[in-house]
């Protein structure tokens, strides 16, 4: 499910640019000549430096003209993207792009309505429990084909999920999904039995990718299979996988079969950017016809985009939150200790008070700069069915002089240093993971040091490429935590219950952030039992009541979806929740194959590059400044050898 | 910056009379080498632009929160709104937070020039040990020493800093270290070879049959004869240092909560600075990375000149 991407924890890890390496090698440089000539050079050449500064900033030429539908008339839709693939397997995939890609490869039994999230028919045309609530059943289209010409059938979808429950399928990204489920057989080619242990709402929600049985029934051990070796990949979605390479693009071409209708592009592209600047420039030229907003575009380059001829800035609410967890004290699932979280932070008022001391409103201004809701309840407001808002005397807004109040109670009193010092003379020093390819979790850890440093309490701000290792040991205070939310809220809210806990201590497991309660638990159990979503929506908000008193998630925001794309090149795209939604990354495949090509006829230039060139021109002045520097050091070394 | 350690030759001290202290004429002889010193550094017009730079820079380094107040690395108390375009207000427009950027931009050059200046000592620190030591002893020793200090040469050191920031958690001290650690092996060969040239002079063997131990040798006698060696390289190092700082901090790998120069122009690209053209953003830090880097060079190289003898023949 594509919940997990968003993670910090399965982040993709972006790598930076390696510019301004100091070690550049110069060669032009006569080897003697007098020190002052030397000198002289040394400042011609930075002088030249400046120089090349100001010819560069300078406008250019105008631009390269943009890429458009190829000669063969074949229309290509590329997307610049940031993150990585994980895995092309429908049962390994975990991260946003990759799940978004089987999405289009794979039908699942069900979608969601573009417009309003409810589950219409995808692989699946029907589906009704029995009286009992525990046997589902699917009837199946007998119009899907798979992409090598064979008939998709209920026989493909019960492989898929007996495999998923099988010993290595509990291995996979999907397992979660079928855990309570007995028995699954397909009695005709159009019928899909399912028989459930336990009654389950998340029935009619099932991100689940429907593989080929016989395809797939060749591969030896599913949990280690990445489904990277011959295209193009077999499937039956809208579009037909047909060529990858690590980090540099994924290609797919329209399943012109597919039942729901083709799609209106003929080839799609998912282009790697690791940098998002590359990838605004890449569309200011022509070179992408979409920048995903994952991570969204700043509101600098938003703005700028604005300004941008035939270029559309698409901004939505976002189906992810951004949070501060705290760390209740890792543990197992046999309630074995293990980590090194803060003691202080297994009281409540601790917690409470660090959630009282953040400015929530004054984060999304600042470091959102509007382009973010304001964090309340656990999930998201777009999905308006699920949302939860604290009541006035709950919620707990910005209020720092209650916090000190809460820290005092606590036992936290200031010393003379105005430092918070627990009982045991201890100081109340937190550190919090970041992630350090997300500039949100570095500003808003700025803010958060200074927030918390005038309570007393310390914050070591920890940025990490990779925070799994700290975080699955256990060996965190706080932490930035972020997911995507689904249509169906079971995933997120599973993922604090305490069958959720590693097995064993330090090992991967579902749990987000060690969370166990037993009424938490008692309330997970109930909402996924109740086939009634009134009162199934009901429970979840008690859940996020619980969740938000608990003062272990503190919801900092709800970031949008800022992503952009040139009209010259589509013409028009779907949004989902399609009034005002997002493009990338939906819960469906209903942007890529709604997308309309234009005309073709593309007449916009290249607006200002100014920004590109600047950025260049600094990036010179040190590379030069480094280089000549260097020159000279190698003439001074040269001559001291003996 | 060097008077201490000119190094001084027999004749150059002065004929004072016999019947002032050891100590007075030590100071005395000091005092002279160093105006003679800054004599000869005074006739290298590029290394007094770079001077005068540096002392410019650390002033500012220093008063900064006399300059431009000490709350403007706050992010709370920013007085600005985000990314402001220079104004007469903010001279240089204001970043992501809404902070001054010259304000900024001053406080920079404190991690900056701290970062440089720790960071080249220690390098040389471990260059002149390892130097002096391999020089001195030779055998076995040396030969081991010597090709740990090649191993290191060989290594690119970037990226051997970058693996060790990386590994360490965040903090200027993780910079300093790994900066430190990587970029020593030039200078230990520079000072090997100059106790090789030193050792083989017929004064050290007198020293050695007067009963010289090795401490002695290479404190007494070899030290002060390659530092003015060793000085002329820190100062160059520390430029490459200042350098190798900002390009940590640019690939996100300095302190996250402090401000330097590289970081700024990591803030910089990550607010989309870059693709919004706000060129008050990124031109400043770049420009006063290369203006220091550069006016260290400048001091470097005419300090080295005037210590050099050999180089110091050709003027």
């Amino acid at each position: 499910m594509d919940t997990q991407d968003q993670h910090g924890r399965t982040r993709s890890h972006r790598s930076h640019p390696t510019s301004q390496s100091t070690s550049q090698p110069t060669h032009e440089v006569p080897p003697k000549s007098p020190p002052r000539r030397r000198l002289l050079l040394a400042a011609g050449a930075a002088a030249g430096a400046l120089a090349l500064t100001a010819g560069l900033a300078s406008p250019l030429n105008p631009a390269p003209q943009q890429a458009e539908a190829k000669a063969d008339g074949k229309k290509t839709l590329t997307v610049a993207v940031a993150q990585s693939v994980d895995s092309l397997s429908p049962f390994l995939a975990q991260r946003l792009l990759s799940t978004s890609i089987i999405r289009l490869t794979n039908e699942y039994l069900t979608n969601y309505d573009a417009k309003d999230n409810h589950a219409i028919p995808g692989f699946a045309t029907k589906w009704e429990p029995s009286a009992d609530k525990l046997t589902w059943t699917y009837t199946i289209r007998d119009n899907s084909k798979w992409s090598d010409g064979k008939k998709a059938t209920a026989e493909d979808a019960a492989w898929t999920f007996n495999k998923l429950m099988s010993k290595e399928g509990t291995a996979t990204a999907n397992s979660g999904f079928v855990a309570n489920f007995k028995k699954v057989t397909a009695p005709s080619p159009t019928k899909l039995v399912v028989e459930l242990k336990k009654p389950q709402a998340t029935m009619a929600a099932l991100d689940v990718p429907i593989v080929p049985k016989h395809v797939w029934e060749k591969v030896g051990d599913i949990s280690k299979y990445n489904n990277d070796e011959s295209f193009p990949i077999v499937g039956n979605g809208p579009f037909v996988l047909t060529d990858y390479k690590t980090d540099q693009y994924v290609k797919l071409k329209a399943n012109k079969d597919f039942w729901r209708g083709a799609p209106k592009f003929d080839e799609l592209v998912f282009k790697t950017y690791k940098d998002q600047d590359a990838a605004v420039a890449a569309l200011k030229k022509g070179e992408v016809s979409f920048v995903a907003g994952q991570p969204a575009l700043t509101p600098a380059q938003a703005s700028e985009l604005k300004g941008t001829e035939n270029v559309k800035v698409n901004e939505g609410p976002g189906r992810r939150f951004f949070a501060l967890a705290t760390n209740p004290g890792a543990q197992t699932r046999d309630r074995e200790k293990f980590g090194d979280g803060h003691k202080a932070l297994l009281d409540k008022k601790v917690r409470q008070a660090l959630f009282l001391s953040v400015d929530r409103e004054a984060l999304v201004d600042k470091v959102f700069q509007g382009q973010a809701v304001e964090g309340e309840g656990y999930i998201p407001p777009r999905f308006s069915e699920y949302a939860w808002k604290p009541s006035a005397d709950q919620k707990l807004s910005y209020d720092p002089k209650k916090a000190a109040q809460l820290l005092d109670e606590a036992g936290y009193k200031k010393n003379g240093d105005g430092k918070r010092v627990g009982k045991d003379g201890k100081p109340l020093d937190f550190r919090i993971l970041c992630h350090a390819t997300d500039p949100n979790d570095k500003a808003v850890g700025k803010y958060l040091k200074e927030w918390w440093g005038d309570l007393g309490i310390g914050l070591k701000v920890n940025c990490l490429d990779d925070v799994s290792v700290p975080w699955y040991a256990g060996e965190y205070d706080l932490a930035f935590d972020g997911w995507s939310v689904n249509p169906d809220p079971d995933f997120v809210l599973g993922i604090h219950s305490c069958a959720a806990l590693p097995v064993k201590a330090k090992e991967s497991a579902a749990t987000d952030n060690f969370i166990c309660d037993k009424k938490y638990d008692e309330l997970y159990n109930k909402q996924l039992a109740e086939y009634d979503p009134a009162k199934r929506a009901e429970t979840v908000k008690e859940m996020q009541s619980w969740l938000y008193d608990s003062g272990y998630m503190n919801i900092l925001a709800y970031p949008n979806a800022v992503e952009a794309y040139r009209t010259d090149q589509i013409k028009s795209i779907t949004t989902m929740p399609t009034a005002a939604g997002n493009i990338y990354g939906q819960d469906g495949y209903w942007s890529w194959w709604s997308a309309v090509p234009a005309d073709g006829k593309s007449s916009s230039k290249d607006g200002s590059s100014t920004g590109v060139i600047i950025g260049i021109a600094a990036a010179a002045v040190v590379l030069v400044g480094g280089g000549v520097l260097f020159a000279l050091r190698r003439r001074s070394t040269a001559e001291d050898r003996e | 910056m060097t008077t201490e350690s000119a190094p001084t030759t027999p004749e150059s001290a002065p004929q004072a009379a016999p019947q002032k202290s050891a100590r007075a004429l030590a100071r005395a002889r000091r005092r002279h080498s160093a105006a003679r010193f800054w004599r000869e550094f005074r006739t290298h017009r590029a290394g007094l632009f770079g001077l005068a730079a540096l002392v410019v820079i650390a002033l500012v380094a220093v008063f900064a929160p006399l300059l431009v107040g000490s709350d403007a690395q706050s992010v709370t108390d920013a007085p600005g709104k985000p990314m402001e375009s220079p104004s007469g207000e903010f001279p240089l427009g204001t970043d992501q937070f809404g902070r001054d950027l010259l304000g900024l931009l001053v406080y920079g050059a404190r991690m900056s020039l701290t970062v440089g200046l720790l960071a080249a000592v220690l390098s040389v620190t471990i260059g002149t040990l390892v130097g002096i030591t391999a020089g001195h002893f030779k055998g076995w020793y040396s030969t081991v020493i010597m090709r740990v200090t090649d191993w290191f040469l060989v290594m690119p050191t970037l990226v051997l800093a970058i693996a060790l920031a990386a590994v360490l958690s965040g903090s200027i001290w993780t910079i300093i270290l790994a900066i430190g650690v990587t970029t020593w092996p030039t200078t230990a060969r520079l000072v090997r070879a100059q106790t090789l040239a030193v050792e083989s002079r017929p004064y050290i063997e007198r020293a050695q049959a007067l009963g010289g131990g090795h401490g002695h040798i290479m404190s007494r006698h070899v030290l002060p004869n390659v530092m003015p060696l060793v000085l002329a390289q820190t100062t160059l190092v520390i430029s490459s240092a200042i350098l190798t700082e900002a390009t940590l901090a640019f690939l996100g790998l300095g302190d996250p909560t402090g401000v330097s120069w590289g970081g700024l122009l990591q803030d910089a690209r990550e607010a989309g600075a870059v693709s919004a053209g706000d060129w008050w953003y990124l031109a400043p830090p770049g420009l006063a990375i290369a203006v220091v880097a550069l006016a260290f060079t400048l001091c470097g190289r005419a300090v080295e000149s005037v210590l050099n003898p050999r180089l110091g023949v050709s003027r």
